[in-house]
């Protein structure tokens, strides 16, 4: 029950702590998009991260081990509020309006509608995934799913934001002559 | 010639992209690349479906609590944590040369008065599980004495350090024991030490909630030295 482990510990241990939670946040947030959800769904994350921090034996299993943790809040929550609400109220605020936005703005905003337009199996794998850079199998054992359901739901999820994000679909062959220098 | 131009599965390419193959699966793909624009032209889309969402969450906006301020109270929640050990340090040293727990708890059981109250004050700052089963074992322990020998008795239990885990909602693994234990003895108090919670939340960035009916005072050490003062035994839970 180290409850205070970290406290006691070195500058280097807290940074990781800090890293941790701001990298659970941006999952987190991928997932809800909404700040204080995901916020609250971390701090409960870490909650019980740090209340069972016994469990964990292998020290190098530790992210996928926080994750793990974090989808099964994701999924509480909602169990939890379906009785009563509706899970898609999440809305994407555009508070400057489009003339003041960067195109790399107008860019972040589209992919993030894109995301919330997943079904949640998708929006989890593909987050996971692309954003975290998890591999197929600790993506498995966090959502609990067979390999092959994260491997379609992966598939199916990219086809759809590419159809979903049409306009910014590749469309120079620069980038395919990038491709081409890979071998 | 026409098996080879056999396609590969959507989800193949996608390990690919996702480097999740075994090293001859990707010189099979690497093989069919050349000459292969289809193939390129999809590994080149699903490559940039993944760019465009890691840009999309590389700076996700934060919550208005909590992230954002966290850094900030960090060098004051050091500052203040490293105080608070010195303090308790210091304190702990000094209460070292008080009789025993064992000694006050017989001495007091020893002298009932009916009309004033025995006063015990239990100092938890150990979190350890099997230390806080002790103390709660104790503090039933005494509590029930008082009920069999009808004698009125104030307890509290002040929580401090990595005490402070006994009456945290959410950590605390004896959140069910403490409930029944309030409600069966009124003269029962559990206390915790708001600079505790402060550092907690500094340091952890996370916000201590507590059990139902817990009181929150100012500084744990000060309660106990408040305490003392006021003629309530003590004991080292």
């Amino acid at each position: 029950m180290d409850v205070f482990n970290f406290l006691g510990r070195t500058r280097e241990d807290k940074a990781r702590l800090e890293q941790h939670r701001l990298r659970l946040y941006r999952i987190a947030y991928a997932w809800t998009h909404s700040t204080a959800l995901a916020d609250d769904l971390v701090q409960e994350t870490l909650v019980k991260a740090l209340k069972n921090s016994s469990q964990l034996r292998d020290p190098n299993s530790g992210e996928a081990w926080l994750y793990s943790i974090l989808a099964n809040c994701y999924r509480d929550h909602f169990r939890r509020r379906r009785a009563t609400e509706e899970i898609d109220e999440n809305t994407i605020t555009h508070e400057s309006t489009p003339e003041k936005e960067s195109s790399e703005q107008q860019v972040v905003l589209k992919v993030r509608e894109a995301i919330t337009r997943l079904s949640e199996g998708q929006r989890q794998v593909v987050t996971l995934v692309d954003i975290q850079g998890l591999s197929y199998m600790e993506v498995a054992q966090i959502l609990n799913v067979p390999i092959g359901t994260v491997m379609s739901r992966l598939c199916r999820a990219r086809y759809a934001l590419k159809d979903l994000l049409g306009e910014f679909a590749p469309k120079n062959a620069a980038e395919e002559s990038k491709i081409r220098r890979i071998k | 010639m026409s098996n080879e131009e056999q396609k590969f599965s959507d989800e193949f390419i996608n390990a690919f992209v996702d480097d999740q193959l075994t090293p001859e699966e990707k010189a099979q793909v690497y093989a069919r690349l050349s000459g292969n624009e289809a193939l390129s032209r999809q590994i080149c889309e699903l490559r940039k479906t993944r760019d465009l969402l890691q840009l999309a969450y590389k700076e996700p906006p934060m919550p208005i609590r909590g992230m954002a301020t966290l850094s900030t109270g960090r060098k004051i929640g050091l500052g203040m944590a490293a105080g608070l050990m010195l303090l308790i340090g210091g304190v702990t040293g000094w209460f070292l040369h008080q009789p025993s727990p064992e000694q006050i708890t017989s001495a007091s059981l020893n002298t009932p008065t009916d009309d004033v109250p025995v006063k015990v004050l239990f100092h938890v700052s150990d979190g350890h599980i099997d230390h806080l089963k002790s103390v709660l074992d104790d503090v039933e322990e005494l509590m029930q004495h008082y009920r069999r020998s009808h004698q009125a008795a104030r307890v509290e239990v002040i929580t401090n350090g990595e005490g402070i885990s006994l009456v945290l909602s959410g950590i605390s693994p004896y959140a069910e024991r403490i409930r029944k234990m309030q409600k069966e003895y009124k003269g029962l108090t559990f206390v915790a030490c708001q600079n505790t919670i402060d550092r907690y939340q500094q340091e952890l960035g996370l916000t201590a909630k507590l059990l139902p009916g817990v009181v929150v005072i100012d500084s744990g050490v000060a309660q106990i030295m408040r305490r003392q003062h006021q003629g309530w035994a003590y004991i080292q839970g």
